[in-house]
């Protein structure tokens, strides 16, 4: 086990260091001169200069690129140009509300998934199958910004039962975590249905049933216990999508998370906070699908062999 | 006699009926009666994409400040916006770039990771490393994280919108069809067309490609679905399509303004997009289960 989890840890660090140099050269082809911008629309050509040597930006591209590793290697993201301020502390002050939405639309996403996937798994061909893939392919279909407006239009707006902006409290998390999460809901659903109807063929259902279980039992204890497996995949690999997928809702929202800082640095060519940010996405992305390979082996015997 | 006879071309044709992938695919996606109302409602939307313009009461840019903001009513089934401009005739009209910017991001996309994934499958070595290693790297972005940075190099704009998710889109097919052409490289079929001196390029596309082309169909169905959703929530961040161009994400995103007054420039346009990206999904859906072995008659 430990040697499996060594070995894919191990296998992770080209794609970091493929990502790293990718996401360096990347930024420096978005066009506009960082300088002139810093520097501002009046300055002359001297200061403009002055403000290129102050951010390091007259050094050649691999200077540039040893002094950025070596940067990230000590946790210094740069500043940032926007805020004059450490791109880290920009990151750091917004980053708890991303991941506190993030956790909270995963949460409910996973609860209403499986229950619904189990429900229809278990009923495959009836009506509540019908209903619970309808209900999921629509959630797949549903553009996350639309029901963000609808949810703020309802509960916001005609109910007055939630504040519409911002973040801070519990209720500030509510309207964007629905909205966040409902496709998630119905992908995890989709999958936990067609494990069930996978497990359900399996004569260990009908051994526990022959055995005289309570349904109850046989679906959770029995059915439900081994489609896990796909189930934790699918929600560790959503949970990556989630973080990605939370920049669209923060701008619905007006939400002060890690989305918002990546629209607001692009409008305004940041590098160093474009740079930082796509890497931090990216980084969770990874760390999200090692992490779920691991429990992968963790959960399913098989795999430790091989 | 001609009784006979008759029975006897019958199972003539039955035998010369042969059974394609794709033949079987048709005869068991029919089944689907979800999956087809899908496509009818996708060939409508193609229908209005040809000749939306040409239908609508109203022209895409035709102010009317005597009308603004109204609700829906007989007139303007939709509203109007906050220049008087028709709803639906904008709707209508907005049509055409969803469908064009779904359809051509991913047909790039489809091409571009089709031959990567014949190369990368046929060939091994280096090849397919360099392949995959790319496809592992594009893969290491959240997808709308990987189009917003691609945007913010390209400037924005539809055009760049549509490199930008075709960009996304290609590993997964990358992937896809390498797969297929690993099982598929070593078949009898493969080797007997080797043996009889046939070049690289003529297996490849003549006896590998056909054989991953059903699941070709069904991810380019269920990608253009997707790639519409990510290209309006791009002219959403305003990052896409620019005013006055009737997109649907634009078209919502401007709606936002008047969201506690007039929630029909909100309702409809997101509506539309929906609607499209939920019939896209149902096809993609019937074509997989079309194309599962293991779902029998």
């Amino acid at each position: 086990m430990l040697r499996y989890t060594l070995k894919r840890i191990v296998g992770v660090i080209p794609t970091l260091i493929i990502v790293v140099t990718f996401v360096f050269f990347f930024v420096r082809m978005i066009p506009g001169d960082p300088a002139r911008l810093v520097a501002g629309e009046q300055a002359t050509l001297d200061q403009v200069e002055a403000v290129r040597e102050q951010l390091g930006l007259n050094q050649s591209i691999p200077v540039q690129y040893a002094k950025y590793v070596g940067g990230l290697l000590r946790g210094d993201l740069g500043m940032s140009l926007r805020t004059k301020r450490p791109v880290i502390t920009e990151i750091g002050a917004r980053y708890a509300n991303t991941m506190s939405l993030t956790v909270a639309a995963l949460v409910w996403s996973t609860i209403v998934g499986v229950l619904l996937g189990v429900w229809s798994g278990k009923n495959r061909g009836k009506w509540q199958d019908f209903t619970g893939m309808t209900l999921a392919v629509s959630g797949i279909s549903l553009p996350g910004f639309w029901v963000g407006f609808l949810l703020i239009m309802l509960f916001a707006v005609k109910l007055r039962w939630l504040p519409t902006t911002g973040a801070g409290s519990w209720k500030n998390l509510v309207l964007p975590a629905i909205s966040l999460g409902t496709s998630i809901a119905a992908i995890i659903a989709r999958f936990t249905r067609s494990s069930i109807v996978e497990v359900m063929k399996e004569d260990y259902i009908r051994t526990a049933r022959a055995k005289g279980l309570k349904e109850k039992t046989v679906t959770w204890g029995h059915a439900f216990r081994n489609s896990m497996i796909s189930v934790v995949t699918v929600v560790g690999l959503q949970f990556g999508f989630l973080l990605g997928g939370s920049v669209v809702t923060e701008a619905v929202f007006a939400f002060p998370g890690l989305g918002q800082l990546l629209i607001e640095s692009v409008n305004y060519r940041d590098y160093p906070a474009i740079q930082s940010l796509i890497l931090l996405f990216s980084l969770q992305f990874i760390i999200i699908n090692l992490v779920v390979d691991i429990l992968y082996a963790v959960l399913n015997p098989e795999i430790k062999l091989s | 006699m001609i009784g006979k006879k008759k029975a006897a071309s019958a199972e003539l044709n039955e035998k010369t009926d042969i059974k394609t992938p794709v033949s079987e695919m048709i005869r068991k996606f029919k089944k689907q009666k979800n999956a087809v109302v899908a496509l009818f409602f996708i060939l409508f939307l193609v229908f209005l994409a040809f000749f939306g313009e040409a239908l609508v009461p109203f022209k895409i840019n035709e102010y009317d400040y005597n009308a603004i903001l109204q609700g829906p009513s007989g007139a303007h089934w939709f509203g109007t916006d906050e220049f008087g401009r028709d709803l639906f005739s904008r709707i209508i009209c907005g049509t055409k770039i969803s469908l064009a910017v779904g359809l051509s991001a991913v047909s790039v996309g489809a091409v571009c990771g089709t031959i990567l994934g014949l190369l990368g499958g046929y060939y091994r070595g280096i090849v397919d490393s360099i392949i995959m290693r790319i496809c592992d790297t594009l893969f290491a972005f959240p997808g709308i994280i990987l189009a917003i940075a691609i945007v913010a190099i390209l400037g924005s704009g539809i055009g760049n919108v549509v490199i930008a998710v075709a960009v996304f889109s290609t590993p997964t097919f990358a992937r896809l069809v390498r797969g297929r052409t690993l099982a598929l490289k070593n078949s009898v079929f493969v080797q007997a067309a080797r043996n009889l001196g046939a070049s690289d390029a003529r297996i490849l596309f003549r006896h590998i490609l056909p054989g991953a082309v059903p699941e070709i169909i069904v991810q380019f169905t269920m990608s253009v679905g997707s790639s519409i959703l990510t290209a309006s929530s791009l002219s959403f961040l305003g990052m896409g399509a620019q005013p006055p161009t009737p997109e649907w994400g634009l078209l919502l995103s401007n709606g936002r303004n008047y969201m506690l007054t007039s929630m029909h420039c909100t309702l409809f346009p997101g509506l539309a997009i929906f609607l499209t990206v939920l019939s896209f999904n149902i096809l993609g859906d019937g074509l997989r289960d079309a194309l599962d072995p293991k779902l029998s008659d």
